[in-house]
């Protein structure tokens, strides 16, 4: 260790600029001085969307989804856009399995149907059914999950019926409704329903217990915060961000129970175009080169949209959590 | 006190990256860590003493980074270690670590004899029942009864105390020079905390080591030091002997301390507690950190950095108020009742 | 240890129960063309009730409730009515597990070893290029229905390796095609969960203390980190395993499997009633067994559920 016996020369020449008699004097006390301790602006929200913004890969698929999206709603709207269940007819027969071309863009299906506007007119109900479903699926796991851990007493008899459902594997749920139920956009939806509420529930429920019992709410209760408001700043705040994730991801998983259905036979009726329908019908003339365009196109949409959506799902989930919050 | 310089550290710099920002964590550190002495670092939460610690380890987080200064050990300058393979040859081998919480030090699913064990393979190349002969001796050393069934057993069968033993036997078993115990009794009953420390004397001596005790416990620190250095906001700002500390303290911060510690039997006197916050180190420091929260600062603490004023040759301190041209401050009370006590303890000091 | 087995699987003679007793209601639900078949429509409304009343559908609910449990319990799960008329579903049952096995078992096997493989080399070089490539893959497997890749796999990848896209019991090779799609979803599953739980794991303190010991990072990472990080996942090993072998419906269909998925499909598609019945029963008996399972098996990899119940030491 240097033993200083004398300053340095470099500190006396520092202390040689000002007036000695000023420097070994003594100071004011400034309270608010000493009370410079780091000052934290974290904001949660803004730290979300920074961490978002550094993702490339999900800000690209955002983009990717968002001009998706918006032709998926415009595309009837622009000239020339063919009827999507409309049979065409060549020489007095329908016009099956034509190749992709100038007429028909994506090429016709084996009835005759101009598959551009099929694919597009699927995409809408496939992406209209996930949207339904996972937004019926939160608020519906909200609500339980609410009630749920908010009076005790009904926490014994509903963590058995979750373990019973839960145990019960989806996709025999799924099958087993939609067996029972008539075909139909709506059914479709319901039997989704019937199981999708179940972690969203788990996870509310969860969370209040985590509001009831953590230590850091049972201090905040005691300096008399009200319960409203630990909810709205607890709570809320991560609960948007699970909700935002689930019905992002309950999209790709829309469309595959529904391909799933379809491809049991349970699925929507032909009349009504969606994806998975379309990969159905596009499997059947598949072992046939010339008309693999029929599976191949609509599986290009298909995984395009969700893979973007999971994506975009999994990087805001991953924003959202504050221990990435660096 | 033999003057023979085990770890050497000079000017020590250590920043971290932060949402973009950069902390400097340790503000320039010099200090000599003699073979065989107990030295005692102490300070409050956030001053870096497990920061300047583990920079002998590089167990600096992802974050962080040593960015001046050098660590003198045995020939080697530690501070510029950049791979693994240079810092495996001094963890556990020359330089071990005992942390705070034994309960989360020790994998929950491994038996604890395995653990230690491990260690012993590891640096003493000892292997299968020659290894755990040895595992169950240490065991007996560090004062865990019917070593035997406890080196089957697991982390959540041993009480606290003995689990930090365990610990403790983890990183004896490597058989270092240097052992730092980052606040070993910080999570123990008062009671546990006496047979801890004791232990580790009776290690000390055993083992001829030389250890760090990090701490925030004035009351440990009488126990064990020889020697104590008092860490404020990233930098030593007074080093002595445990006498010299505690009866002839020099700086504000060390008298601040001091005189915050409940003293029995003094009634009626307000509990003392220092104001203020300890500074941003985000932002660059002028002069003396802790002018702001010291009533007594002169105008020189905010401007100019005090270097180490020699007080004797084992004592130093950073405070303007050692400098010749400096007015004679009173201490606080306490310190000047410790000051009297010393001289009922050594009337010709 | 023994009250923490038998008060599982208590609860779980408990879910089989609610579940038989559940699904008993819904078949009440079924179409009742459901039972007859192709005459369903030549007879007429007096022949259809004597028939459902022969058959027990017109009895009391508790009675019937209770001719179903006795029935399940002596292994008569009834005789199927549309798919193979009038063969004991029992039968039918045991004809094709002997096709789904060996698949659901090859599946694991490849799932696991290749799964925990890449999540532990995913884990190691962590937001570095092998990372990338397996959180590609892991995306496009979770993201895309199964249904899809798995046409991809056999109009494409069939023609490029030469292999046979449909089963044959006798050609060794084609075992190959449908074992490696079937293994696909288990590798991401596995590969994505040893890798988050290694991350976690990786942030805990004893891992930091055992660095100090002087462990380098290859042997915390194999020693202490993959094994604590296997715990949960052998929690779902046993349920995921029941599951791919009670047959991967798509595969079994696409690749022309006799197996137990593809009966499934066809009980529903020909309304077999009985025969769906039953494979619902047995699908969630396999699913309850496997969560079973898991949990016992996690008592037995982490110590301190099985001392918890016994009271521990202190």
């Amino acid at each position: 260790m240097t033993k200083i016996a004398k300053l340095e020369k470099n500190l006396e020449e520092q202390i040689a600029q000002y007036d000695a008699n000023m420097l070994f004097q003594q100071s004011e006390y400034d309270a608010d001085e000493a009370e410079q301790g780091g000052y934290s602006n974290y904001s949660y929200w803004r730290s979300t969307w920074r961490s978002f913004t550094k993702n490339r890969t999900a800000i690209f698929f955002m983009c990717v989804l968002g001009v998706l999206l918006l032709f998926t709603l415009v595309q009837p709207l622009l000239p020339d856009q063919k009827d999507p269940t409309l049979i065409f007819w060549v020489d007095s027969m329908p016009d099956m399995n034509h190749r992709p071309d100038a007429q028909f863009w994506f090429g016709t299906n084996s009835t005759g149907q101009d598959l551009w506007a099929r694919i597009w007119s699927g995409t809408r109900t496939s992406l209209a059914i996930g949207i339904i479903v996972g937004l019926f699926d939160a608020l519906l796991g909200i609500i339980i999950g609410a009630i749920w851990g908010y009076v005790r007493k009904l926490d014994r008899l509903m963590t058995e019926i979750y373990n019973v459902i839960h145990n019960i594997p989806h996709s025999i749920i799924l099958i087993l409704v939609s067996y029972m139920v008539k075909p139909s956009v709506a059914t479709m939806i319901f039997a989704m329903c019937v199981t999708g509420w179940l972690p969203m529930s788990r996870f509310v429920r969860n969370q209040i217990v985590i509001i009831r019992d953590q230590e850091y709410n049972l201090a905040s209760r005691c300096l008399g915060t009200p319960t409203f408001r630990m909810i709205m700043k607890n709570l809320l705040p991560y609960l948007i961000s699970v909700i935002m994730l689930r019905i992002a991801l309950a999209i790709p998983a829309a469309i595959g129970n529904e391909v799933f259905l379809t491809y049991i036979g349970l699925g929507l009726p032909v009349t009504i175009p969606s994806l998975g329908n379309l990969i159905n019908e596009g499997r059947i003339v598949m072992m046939s080169a010339s008309s693999r365009y029929q599976i191949v196109l609509p599986s290009i949409v298909l995984s395009v949209i969700t893979i973007a959506f999971y994506v975009i799902g999994n990087a805001f989930s991953d924003a959202a959590d504050p221990k990435n919050h660096v | 006190m033999e003057n023979d310089n085990i770890l050497s550290v000079k000017n020590l710099e250590v920043k971290f990256n932060l949402r973009g920002q950069v902390l400097t964590a340790i503000r320039g550190i010099s200090l000599d860590l003699y073979k065989g002495e107990s030295l005692a670092i102490v300070g409050e939460s956030g001053s870096g003493k497990s920061v300047f610690t583990k920079t002998f380890m590089g167990m600096l987080d992802q974050n962080g980074s040593v960015t001046a200064g050098e660590i003198l050990y045995k020939g080697m300058d530690l501070a510029k270690f950049k791979s693994e393979k240079e810092w495996l040859r001094i963890r556990g081998k020359e330089i071990a670590m005992v942390f705070q919480d034994p309960m989360t030090s020790l994998n929950p699913l491994k038996p604890v004899g395995k653990q230690i064990q491990e260690a012993l393979e590891m640096h003493q190349r000892l292997k299968g029942k020659a290894a755990r002969k040895r595992t169950i001796e240490i065991l007996n050393d560090v004062g865990i009864p019917l070593p035997e069934m406890r080196y089957k057993q697991y982390p959540h069968e041993f009480s606290g105390g003995m689990r930090q033993r365990a610990v403790i036997a983890t990183a004896i078993a490597c058989r270092p020079n240097i052992l730092i115990c980052d606040e070993p009794t910080t999570a123990l009953d008062v009671t546990i905390q006496a047979q801890i420390i004791e232990l580790l004397r009776g290690l000390q001596k055993k083992y001829d080591l030389t250890i760090v005790y990090i701490t925030h416990d004035l009351g440990v620190v009488a126990k064990v030091a020889e020697r104590i250095a008092v860490m404020y906001a990233g930098d030593i700002i007074e080093i002595g002997t445990c006498n010299e500390i505690f009866y002839h303290a020099q700086h504000p911060y060390t008298w601040a301390l001091l005189s915050s510690l409940p003293q029995l039997g003094v009634k009626g006197e307000l509990l003392y507690s220092i104001k203020g916050t300890p500074p941003n180190l985000f932002k660059e420091i002028k002069g003396d950190a802790f002018a702001p929260r010291n009533p007594k600062a002169l105008n020189i603490d905010f401007l100019i950095r005090p270097p180490y004023f020699q007080v004797s040759p084992t004592h130093f301190a950073k405070t303007w108020l050692l400098d010749p041209r400096a007015p004679r401050i009173d201490p606080p009370g306490t310190i000047k009742r410790l000051q009297d006590k010393w001289k009922e303890i050594k009337p010709n000091a | 240890m023994l009250k923490y087995i038998l008060k599982r699987l208590l609860q779980s003679v408990f879910t089989l129960i609610i579940i038989a007793t559940a699904v008993f209601l819904l078949m009440r639900l079924m179409p009742e063309s459901g039972y007859f078949g192709d005459e369903y429509d030549k007879m007429d409304a007096e022949q259809i009730e004597a028939s459902l009343a022969a058959m027990g559908l017109r009895d009391p609910i508790p009675k019937q409730l209770f001719n179903f449990y006795k029935s399940i319990l002596s292994g008569d799960l009834g005789k199927s009515i549309v798919f193979r008329p009038k063969v004991e579903i029992a039968k039918i049952i045991k004809q094709k597990i002997p096709y789904s096995i060996p698949f659901g078992l090859a599946s694991i096997g490849i799932s696991l070893v290749l799964g925990v493989s890449i999540g532990v080399i995913m884990a190691r070089f962590k937001h570095k290029l092998p990372d990338k490539l397996g959180n590609a893959y892991v995306v496009v497997i979770n993201a895309v229905p199964a249904a899809v890749y798995y046409l991809f796999i056999q109009l494409y990848i069939s023609d490029i390796l030469h292999l046979p896209i449909l089963f044959d019991a006798e050609k060794p090779l084609s075992w190959i095609l449908p074992a490696c799609s079937m293994s696909l979803s288990g590798i991401a599953y596995y590969a994505m969960w040893i890798r988050r739980y290694m991350l976690d794991q990786m942030t805990k303190d004893y891992i930091g203390f055992a660095r100090a010991k002087g462990l380098s990072n290859k042997k915390l990472m194999y020693r202490h980190v993959i094994r604590n990080a296997f715990v949960p996942i052998a929690q779902y090993l046993p349920a995921n395993m029941l599951f791919t072998i009670s047959g991967s419906i798509y595969v079994e269909s696409l690749f022309s499997i006799p197996g137990m998925g593809g009966l499934l499909i066809a009980a529903i598609q020909r309304q077999d009633n009985p025969l769906v019945q039953a494979l619902v029963l047995i699908y969630s008996s396999i699913g309850i067994l496997g969560l079973l399972l898991g949990d016992l098996l996690m008592a037995l990899c982490d110590p301190r559920i099985k001392l918890a119940s016994k009271g521990g030491s202190r």
